[in-house]
């Protein structure tokens, strides 16, 4: 792996509570002087399994882009608070915006290249960077949303199902439930609990994406055969309606898992946010 | 084998992407554990490829030995962060 990693422990609290968020920034080995790129990995994945592994990292380092990495609650090397609230995607916006900070994130000024942020989110990451960037205008700048959607597949999730399955080996009728649980399961590194509490907290607050929609420029990306992205569309549309410039990539052959280590993607991302 | 990110004949840096796989938990590129001409390589997109199984062949600098890079093992996570361990730190 190229480029010098700082890790980071995200220590003090916000709003009087400690998140317990794992953050890392990594600097490049040639600066190209421009803002940082925040990545926001999916459920049951983590920082890692999303952008290292997959060779993400790799690529924006090498592209001469400061990155800034964050595990999601109940998630890779973060805490798993047992509050409910930790999880709730209002919550994770108001941690995200501190960690922001916290890495030397200035509002974005014109003619400074080096001002902003820019976002990559995947999954249920795609839909924390949509909100994000509706409501922090002052410091965003472009985002990329890969795997995207108009309503998270996890406001479906059948919770009760769920924990019997759990708890007595209940088969649970809903494919969708049981697939997310299955993938959820499979990680060896995630806290099963922890993950329902952010279902929870995700039917708690809904996707909407109509109800704040970003004006910056947006690349929407996802596989041809990604069933969990088909409304990608639909979201671009959204954004376009709102005045926003949004374009589209849909990638030949890939599903909502092989996308990611698609160079075709990657390629794309690195463009987009080289403005 | 999801796509080959180098071909026989490139020359190749150590830590240079050279292959996407997908395992049956997730996505990864498998970066070039060294520098070297690439001699030849195993499978092609969606084909399946086995752990231990030869991946790739290198002609290394010094010329002396190529060097067969195989499917690497999966290995579990030695350390899982708790929320006490967290919570004790300060």
């Amino acid at each position: 792996m190229s480029g010098r990693h700082t890790g980071e422990q995200h220590s003090h609290t916000v709003e009087g509570t400690d998140p317990q968020l794992h953050v890392a920034v990594h600097e490049p080995e040639r600066d190209a002087g421009l803002r940082p790129i925040l990545l926001l990995h999916g459920f049951s994945s983590s920082s890692k399994l999303n952008w290292e592994d997959t060779g993400w990292l790799q690529a924006l380092l090498s592209a001469g882009r400061k990155v800034i990495t964050v595990d999601l609650p109940g998630h890779g090397r973060s805490g798993a608070p047992e509050d409910l609230d930790s999880y709730t995607p209002s919550r994770i916006r108001a941690d995200l915006l501190q960690i922001a900070f916290d890495a030397g994130v200035r509002p974005v000024q014109d003619g400074d290249p080096a001002s902003g942020l820019d976002l990559i989110g995947y999954s249920l990451g795609s839909r924390l960077a949509w909100e994000f960037g509706a409501t922090q205008p002052e410091i965003v700048h472009r985002i990329v949303l890969g795997g995207p959607n108009t309503a998270d597949p996890l406001a479906a999730f059948d919770i009760v199902a769920a924990q019997r399955y759990l708890a007595d080996g209940t088969p649970i009728a809903d494919e969708s439930t049981a697939q997310l649980l299955k993938m959820a399961l499979v990680l060896p590194s995630n806290n099963i609990f922890a993950l329902l509490s952010l279902v929870q907290a995700i039917k708690a607050e809904p996707y909407d994406p109509a109800e704040a929609v970003p004006h910056v420029p947006i690349l929407l990306v996802a596989g041809e055969n990604d069933e969990r992205a088909a409304t990608m569309p639909d979201l671009a549309a959204i954004g376009s309606k709102s005045g926003a410039l949004v374009e589209q990539l849909v990638i030949p052959g890939r599903n909502h898992t092989s996308a990611l280590t698609s160079r075709v993607f990657k390629q794309a991302a690195i463009e987009f946010l080289s403005v | 084998m999801l796509e080959w990110l180098v071909a026989p004949g490139d020359q190749v840096e150590r830590n240079q992407p050279l292959v996407e796989v997908e395992t049956s938990k997730s996505v990864v590129e498998l970066p070039s554990p060294q520098a070297g001409k690439v001699v030849r390589i195993h499978g092609g997109p969606g084909d399946k490829t086995n752990v231990g199984e030869p991946l790739i062949v290198f002609e290394v600098p010094d010329n002396t030995a190529g060097i067969v890079g195989t499917v690497p093992k999966e290995v579990a996570p030695k350390r899982r962060v708790r929320l006490s361990a967290v919570l004790d730190e300060d």
